[in-house]
């Protein structure tokens, strides 16, 4: 946070390897508590908060060194503030198919805006309301993440110390119910990730586990979640970042106060998962 | 509002299209890397089991009591109004507290205590018990130094590493490591659970020798350590201070220690011997300070001003859409200035150079300002800073390959040896040079705590990832 760039690794990097890019400085607009951003794979644009500044930049996917966002968000017709009971902007997510970015705002409401907006533009709808159940505050506040291929919008609530996480249609705007809800208490790290494929939210809460919870379309689920023994070390403890990578079928975990970015091989976020012996598969098998 | 339930399958099948499209590209460019194998490395690093009501260590906790007097509240609901209230004193909860005449119920931010050790033996005896081990790790082994310090009464510097938690102390006049792979050798090192040391970053050394330490992020302490100090020891003061602190400065003939805080952006200034939950004799806080993350800062206590730099990040938390991003700026104040002081004077513009600056430091002697400037790669010094203002070029700038800066973001004077050192961020490394160096200029000697190429990865708190499945990158913010 004292050197707020954004490095870019090589999948395969390991100790003492270098950044092969960094976005950084002044022109980037970047600052400290980056504490989520997303990767457009379609658009091939990356998406990031600058928190301080009550912005969302957006950057080219290869951009390199001190490098102008080619897109920004902010004023004050964007609604921006402070996240719950921090003083930064909220966490961002992309949804590359239907083109918009959604942000978790310091109001309690998800704003949803045209991936490319530009300037001092208004979202294009804002979810929110009591009948939402949507709670970002309490001091950690929360990711939030978007199934595009079941419509869906997933937010937690509770953060790191654990609760419910409301299922939302993709398009729900206004004060709209959760259509389903993970009962949980589902503990969350700093972000946490969608497998949309088989429908599992996947996180890594602080502890050493990590776990691997199923997405009902609808009612409340009180399923438990499958636990993976992971342990960080140091770090383990602080709240981790957390990004999927089927194509190897592992998972990548950003440790915190443990300056270190860990990769590990997790086919069970990926593959079908064995029937109970004698038993009928559960949804966790879908 | 209705559920939701119709799929658009237009929508659906774009997206299995993208999707399709996505993987077949990821897998086009798919070259697999050699994967390191899982790395038993051990560090001396863990990480202590939190408290049952842990919260996010950067962020604040919610208030549950009214707001302060003055506090800028235009938040919608009466509990936002407290939230963001809560935000405002949290910084200095006895203070608030005082206003407020209920010491009592005062919550304050929760820290994290880090028992980095501790942590990483734990994970060690659960992966053979089976627990999964990474394939791979990201991380670097070298110290990461974010400030430098010298001490002239012992020929000694002192170098803070923001990786490994720890800050090392090298004899001043040590050679340039002969080979390539060689390193500097510490004095002394001072690391581990009891030191209470957490991403450190800013670095004060008072005449007497001690070394006041504070941290960027987490715990929001500043640890006191006395000269001779060796080891895993504990400090012999620890000072509560408030969240997201960059950088501090100290003035000897006022007896206080000046710090930035980068949001809500401030000027803390504590007596020098402050500890526990003293709070500070005063701050600079508020619009008309013109403080927009805060950074470097310097006394100069012969014209009687602090200088402060800043990014220019600016927003007001408890109003939404009041972002704005202003040009990077050094700032010039009375040193008694508190409230909602003005600037005296306000340095920027593009002739500056200012790219994330850093430290800074006055120069008495010669009236000159010396700037750390991270991402130019340069110490930019400028000339009369007393009364200096507007868009005005450096007087001296120290840049080019023969420098051996990358990413500097500290600097120190040793007016007595007439030595400038530098810590960079991004080579494990300090460089020193004559206190008139210009341009070019290579370094009298380099204090390198690892090898003549290294090219750190400057990781500090990561607590976020992405990843690019077009190029199979990981992308990490700080």
């Amino acid at each position: 946070m004292n050197h707020p760039q954004i490095a870019v690794f090589a999948r395969s990097a390991g100790e003492n390897t270098p950044y092969l890019r960094s976005i950084e400085g002044q022109k980037s607009l970047l600052g400290r508590t980056m504490h989520d951003l997303a990767f457009d794979e379609i658009h091939d644009e990356i998406v990031v908060t600058s928190a301080l500044a009550q912005g969302i930049l957006t950057f080219r996917g290869a951009a390199n060194g001190e490098e102008a966002p080619i897109r920004f968000i902010q004023g004050d017709k964007t609604r921006i503030r402070g996240m719950g009971g921090d003083s930064a902007v909220g966490k961002v997510s992309i949804d590359s198919v239907h083109n918009e970015i959604l942000i978790a705002n310091g109001d309690n409401t998800i704003l949803v805006f045209d991936r490319l907006a530009n300037g001092n533009v208004a979202p294009k709808r804002i979810l929110g309301g009591p009948d939402t159940q949507i709670k970002l505050g309490g001091a950690s506040g929360t990711a939030i993440r978007v199934d595009p291929v079941h419509n869906l919008l997933l937010v937690p609530t509770g953060g790191i110390a654990g609760g419910k996480v409301l299922i939302f249609d993709r398009t729900a705007s206004g004060n709209t119910p959760p259509r389903a809800i993970i009962q949980g208490p589902v503990a969350m790290g700093n972000q946490f990730e969608i497998y949309a494929p088989k429908l599992r939210l996947v996180t890594y809460p602080h502890g050493s586990n990590i776990e691997i919870w199923n997405i009902p379309l609808s009612g409340v689920s009180t399923e438990p979640s499958k636990k993976i023994p992971a342990p960080l070390g140091r770090g383990g403890n602080t709240e981790t970042g957390i990004v999927l990578d089927p194509l190897h079928k592992e998972v990548i975990i950003a440790t915190a106060a443990g300056n270190s970015i860990m990769t590990f091989s997790v086919p069970e976020v990926y593959d079908d998962w064995p029937a109970p012996s004698g038993g009928v598969p559960s949804a966790a098998a879908r | 509002m209705p559920f939701y339930r119709q799929i658009d399958k237009a929508i659906v099948s774009a997206a299995l299209l993208a999707f399709g499209l996505v993987t077949a590209g990821a897998v086009t460019v798919a070259t697999e890397g050699t994967a390191s194998s899982a790395t038993d490395n051990s560090r001396l690093v863990s990480v202590q089991q939190l408290p049952d009501n842990f919260n996010d260590p950067c962020s604040w906790e919610p208030s549950t009591s009214s707001d302060l007097p003055g506090a800028q509240v235009s938040a919608d609901s009466p509990e936002e109004q407290a939230l963001y209230a809560g935000l405002r004193r949290d910084a200095y909860p006895v203070l608030g507290a005082a206003v407020q005449g209920r010491a009592g119920n005062v919550q304050r931010r929760a820290s994290s205590v880090v028992r980095a050790e501790e942590e990483d033996r734990e994970a060690a005896e659960m992966r053979a018990n089976g627990a999964r081990s990474p394939v791979r790790t990201i991380r670097d082994t070298a110290p990461t130094y974010s400030a430098v310090a010298v001490d002239t009464n012992t020929n000694e510097v002192i170098l803070q590493d923001n990786n490994l938690w720890e800050y090392q102390v090298f004899d001043r006049l040590a050679p340039t490591p002969a080979g390539p792979n060689d390193i500097t050798p510490p004095k002394r090192t001072v690391r581990g659970d009891k030191t209470l040391i957490q991403f450190n970053n800013g670095l004060y050394v008072d005449p007497q020798g001690d070394i006041f330490s504070v941290e960027s992020d987490t715990g929001d302490r500043m640890v006191r350590f006395p000269r001779d100090a060796n080891g895993d020891v504990p400090p012999k003061a620890v000072l509560h201070t408030p969240h997201r602190i960059y950088n501090l400065a100290g003035s000897e003939s006022r007896q206080e220690i000046f710090a930035t805080v980068e949001y809500p952006p401030q000027v803390a200034v504590f007596r020098k011997d402050a500890s526990g939950e003293d709070q500070p004799l005063r701050v600079l806080e508020g619009d008309a300070t013109g403080l927009d993350a805060p950074h470097g800062i310097a006394v100069d206590e012969k014209d009687q001003l602090l200088f402060v730099n800043n990014w220019g990040h600016h927003s007001d938390v408890s109003v939404a859409g009041t972002g704005k991003w202003l040009p990077p700026s050094i700032k010039v104040y009375p040193l008694t200035a508190s409230g909602e002081a003005r600037p005296l004077r306000v340095i920027t513009g593009d002739k500056t150079e200012l790219d994330w600056p850093a430290a800074m430091k006055f120069d008495p002697d010669s009236g000159e300002l010396y700037v750390a400037n991270d991402i130019g790669q340069s110490v930019l010094v400028f000339a009369g800073a007393a009364a200096a203002q507007g868009d005005i070029a450096p007087s001296r700038v120290i840049h080019g390959p023969s420098t051996r800066l990358r990413n500097p973001t500290g600097v120190a004077l040793d007016l007595k040896n007439k030595e400038l050192w530098v810590s960079n961020l991004g080579n494990s490394s300090a460089t020193v040079y004559p206190l008139d160096a210009n341009g070019d200029a290579s370094p009298l000697r380099v204090i390198r705590s690892a090898e003549e190429s290294k090219r750190g990865v400057n990781f500090g708190r990561i607590s976020a990832v992405t990843y690019d499945p077009i190029r199979q990158e990981i992308l990490v913010p700080n």
